[in-house]
């Protein structure tokens, strides 16, 4: 697709930026996205085809707005969706859980 | 200036409670083994890294043989010192000359060699260098503090198949007799990119 | 059908990966020094076609052998392999005559993906 990740030869996306003394991996987060990339493609909810496919489909604006790895968010949460494993009322109801349970 | 950036804090602190229920949520329906999480992050966080890289570029300027088998059949050649599997199935080995000098990029995403450089930086995954080095790879250069002389061919590889590559960078003036492991320490992850030189020693 | 991957298989898929060669049963179609176009063809689901080169001549630089086809197994109709190609472009051909002419691009391009440049 004519997606916002075909982006080469692209101008006005700005400056390099390089982290000096990057870490692998910014926060937990990252890292528990990382593993259940490769978890959920190991145990067949998609192929890497399928996965880029899922990134492309981001909308624009957000795509270019994110964290890397909200990337891989976005395409394991719509595969998922798609198998019928989770659901997104799940995880927003997840959410608010923890949520709750983290305050209290 | 503030408001932004509690706004990008609020959005990230939302991120990570949605990572946190899709992991709680695969995990309960039984789809994903938590404690396999934490192997794959041990391995790309603390053993798998640019160091390997760096041992396959020391092996290539110390043993002209190893140089001609890693040009000739990179995958082979890798796998010889330990490295590979994920992103590095298939490795392909770019050579830098005195008249030629190899950059990478992915365009479309962000592929790049795991097996021998672990996980990219951020800035290789971004939209700057992903949209520029295919247009401007002297200008992206030059963002890195380097400056190739006017006669040298620049050649872009842009990383969209399942090869992956990995640039040997020309061995620095001053090395001569040094051990295999001291070559090592002079071949920085940009080498091996194709955004800088090792270093001299 | 969907499985819990376990710990226990971590190292060993890691260590192994996913390789994308496969055997294709055709004869290549083009050889290096052939050149090519890459086709003005706009799918409007996944392709690794960028957009830079499409209508573009490039040279055949290389004969890769038989690859999953990304287009078709995105879809999940099948990895149906087909013969890739490295293809040097120049950077005058992609961005115009304007162009550093110190500069060229080599991409991977899948065999449905091209045509002849005549």
């Amino acid at each position: 697709m004519n997606s916002i990740a075909d982006m080469g030869g692209m101008h006005g996306l700005g400056p390099i930026r390089v982290e000096e003394n990057e870490p692998v991996f910014h926060a937990e987060w990252e890292r528990r996205m990382f593993g259940m990339f490769i978890l959920a493609f190991a145990g067949g909810h998609f192929n890497v085809d399928m996965f880029r496919y899922g990134m492309e489909q981001m909308p624009p604006a957000e795509y270019l707005g994110s964290d890397y790895y909200e990337h891989w968010l976005h395409s394991l949460t719509m595969w998922i969706a798609a198998n019928g494993s989770v659901t997104e009322e799940e995880i927003l109801a997840r959410m608010k859980e923890i949520e709750e349970r983290e305050a209290a | 200036m503030g408001a932004v950036h509690e706004d990008h804090n609020h959005h990230r602190s939302r991120v990570a409670l949605r990572v946190k229920a899709v992991e709680s949520l695969l995990v309960e329906k039984g789809l994903v083994d938590p404690a396999a999480i934490d192997k794959l992050v041990d391995l790309y966080e603390n053993k798998i890294g640019p160091r390997n890289g760096a041992r396959v570029v020391a092996k290539a300027w110390a043993d002209p043989e190893y140089r001609k088998r890693l040009l000739k059949d990179g995958t082979a050649a890798i796998r010889e010192l330990g490295y590979s599997g994920v992103q590095g199935e298939e490795m392909v080995v770019l050579e830098n000359t005195p008249t030629v000098h190899n950059m990478v990029v992915c365009t479309l995403c962000s592929c790049y060699p795991w097996p021998t450089l672990g996980l990219p930086p951020n800035w290789y995954k971004a939209a700057p260098y992903r949209s520029r080095a295919v247009i401007d790879p002297r200008g992206v250069l030059a963002e890195f503090g380097v400056t190739l002389p006017d006669g040298k061919e620049i050649r872009v590889w842009d990383a969209n198949a399942e090869l992956r590559y990995l640039v040997l960078p020309e061995r620095p003036e001053g090395t001569e007799g040094m051990s295999e492991e001291a070559l090592a320490e002079l071949v920085t992850r940009d080498s091996m990119i194709g955004v800088g030189f090792a270093k001299t020693p | 059908m969907l499985s819990m991957f376990p710990a226990s298989g971590v190292d060993e898929l890691v260590a192994t990966g996913g390789p994308a060669d496969r055997e294709v049963d055709v004869a290549p179609r083009f050889k290096p020094g052939d050149m090519i176009r890459a086709r003005n063809i706009h799918s409007p689901t996944h392709t690794r076609l960028p957009r830079y080169v499409r209508g573009r001549v490039g040279e055949v630089i290389e004969a890769c052998g038989g690859y999953v086809y990304p287009d078709t197994n995105a879809l999940q109709q099948g990895e149906n392999p087909q013969h890739m190609y490295n293809v040097r472009f120049t950077a005058k051909e992609l961005w115009g005559p304007d162009a550093d002419p110190g500069f060229v691009i080599i991409i991977s391009l899948w065999e449905d993906y091209i045509e002849p440049a005549n």
